[in-house]
């Protein structure tokens, strides 16, 4: 982690009107992330914290305040393909093999803003998330674990800056779930490129959020708002051996602890 | 499948860390069995699959035949009635060549009619999708154009028109144009909306979204259109031979309807009735290879 201000959003306030009805969904959210965190938000349904990570995504506008990376509104990074996406839902195209899905960043908009990427970075990334045995087989041919792989290899595969995940491997079943954690480590470290990438990582799951992030931000519902942020200081890499590691039973503690407080049963 | 999907690929990065995650990556992924892709079947194996499907139709139409040629006789049915089935084949084997040309004559005037309809509705529905307030100025027309009676309005194209292909056409292509047109705008508009989230994070052009995104998510719409206006599209050009034919099967069976020759009617019917089928299995053909990807071509087993 470097101290370097990648992503600052500075008052980003969201609200849906609609007829009289008002929906405060964000209120107020200041953050700063550096270069190559890896920031986990976290927090109960209807926190905003998906709305957050659209609008540091350039896929919506805050009502006011702004995000920018780089010093830049997200919309410039999009049209250098510097953002990466991947969803709860692997939306692969079905009409493409695996391959043609981690090659679909490169070829939109006329290809611009992947200058000197090509079939190799897609077969290197294919293989990264290990599924070079696969390439050509099409998503109703894979697991959804597999899909979602595809999916991880499709957001990396332009080099982005900054990868925003939208509880990537909340649809998954347990295991493939705790795999796929492992396997995200892995594939960030070493086939997201030599280059810092930042990553933004939405999940209602508290080991999750321990055991991937640097920091990790509570957020609580009604307005969404940031009510706390924990360092989480765990040497990297991490392996399975952590969960047991007493320090890594503190910080799940002190998470549950601090969303009970917001959580009306 | 070449040999260099089969063999592992170089190392992924000259990271040792990197090169042994893949491995391990590939174990895990490995015990995840994919499906087997339905397509790949071998053609031996096809065949008596399509035997086993066919067969209980073929069955059921020499039944209803045989129960037919059967009523005939019992009750003596005169033949310019009804005539019997062997007596509508014994027709068409006298003359094939007249049949399969007036046969082509329709299925012409069918195709046309379809490939203009189809064209205009993708195009009516493209702009469509585009802006809803072209949605709203065009969606009433259409709905014009498809409430008004073909019927009424055949006998005016003979007029404007004349006799020929291209009142047949006009009415093939009126007659799909709205099916097709609805599925395309449902079809367009049925996108995964975390798909077109990753479409705009990219920068995607409207095209970019048209041509990768809405056109082939809306392929299995299209084709469920296709289905049945294929068929609908022989139907328009029947009615229109009715009215202004000078060739082609519809004009046969009228003229033969009003010399009382049911046989030569009949062949007409079981001529329309092949034509008919024989669309709709190249149809069914054609999605299976297009929409291999879609759920409604795979094999429930």
């Amino acid at each position: 982690m470097s101290n370097d201000r990648h992503i600052v959003i500075e008052g980003v306030e969201m609200v849906y009107e609609s007829g009289p009805q008002r929906l405060h969904a964000l209120d107020g959210i200041d953050l700063t992330i550096g270069r190559g965190e890896f920031v986990s938000i976290i927090g109960p349904s209807g926190c905003g914290k998906s709305t957050l990570l659209r609008i540091i995504g350039g896929l919506q506008h805050p009502t006011s305040g702004r995000v920018l990376i780089d010093g830049r509104p997200p919309r410039d990074l999009q049209r250098d393909k510097q953002l990466g996406f991947v969803f709860q839902d692997p939306s692969l195209l079905p009409w493409r093999s695996v391959v043609e899905n981690v090659r679909l960043p490169l070829q939109v908009n006329k290809g611009q803003g992947a200058r000197g990427k090509g079939q190799e970075d897609v077969d290197i990334l294919v293989d990264a998330v290990g599924l070079g045995e696969f390439q050509r087989y099409y998503p109703h041919q894979l697991s959804g674990g597999m899909q979602q792989r595809v999916a991880l290899a499709r957001s990396l595969v332009t080099s982005p800056s900054v990868l925003l995940m939208d509880e990537p491997f909340g649809a998954l079943d347990e295991i493939t779930r705790t795999a796929m954690r492992y396997e995200l480590m892995r594939v960030w470290r070493s086939a997201a490129g030599d280059r810092d990438c930042t990553v933004i990582f939405v999940t209602h799951s508290i080991a999750e959020a321990v055991l991937l992030s640097d920091r990790v931000v509570v957020m609580t519902p009604q307005p969404g708002r940031v009510s706390s942020i924990v360092n989480i200081e765990l040497a990297r890499p991490r392996t399975e051996d952590i969960e047991a590691d007493p320090a890594f039973v503190a910080y799940t503690q002190h998470l549950r602890s601090l969303l009970r407080e917001h959580v009306l049963v | 499948m070449s040999a260099r999907d089969l063999t592992p690929q170089p190392p992924v990065s000259e990271a040792e860390h990197g090169l042994r995650s893949a491995r391990a990556t590939a174990r895990v992924a490995r015990t995840e069995a994919p499906v087997p892709h339905p397509s790949r079947r071998h053609i031996g194996p096809w065949l008596r699959e399509t035997a086993a499907l066919i067969l209980p139709a073929v069955i059921a139409l020499a039944l209803a035949f045989g129960a037919w040629e059967a009523w005939i006789e019992i009750k003596d049915v005169k033949p310019y009635l009804v005539p019997a089935p062997s007596a509508v084949v014994q027709r068409l084997w006298e003359d094939p060549w007249f049949f399969t040309q007036e046969g082509l004559r329709t299925l012409e005037a069918a195709m046309l009619g379809f490939l203009a309809g189809t064209g205009v509705a993708l195009a009516l529905a493209t702009l469509m999708s585009q802006a809803r307030v072209l949605e709203r100025s065009i969606f009433p027309l259409a709905i014009l154009v498809k409430v008004t009676p073909i019927v009424a309005i055949a006998p005016l194209l003979t007029i404007w028109f004349g006799f020929g292909l291209m009142p047949k056409v006009f009415i093939a292509g009126l007659i799909v144009f709205f099916p097709i047109m609805v599925n395309a705008l449902i079809g367009f508009r049925s996108v995964n909306p975390n798909a077109l989230a990753l479409f705009e994070s990219l920068s995607a052009s409207r095209f970019e979204v048209f041509w990768r995104l809405r056109l082939p998510s809306s392929l299995p719409y299209l084709f469920a259109a296709f289905r049945f206006s294929i068929p609908l599209s022989v139907i328009g050009a029947v009615v229109a031979e009715w009215f202004s034919g000078d060739r082609g099967l519809g004009s046969v069976i009228y003229i033969a309807n009003n010399n009382l020759d049911m046989e030569t009617a009949f062949a007409g019917v079981f001529m329309l009735a092949i034509l008919g089928v024989a669309l709709f299995l190249v149809t069914t053909a054609v999605e299976r290879r297009v929409l291999f990807w879609h759920e409604s071509n795979w094999d429930v087993r």
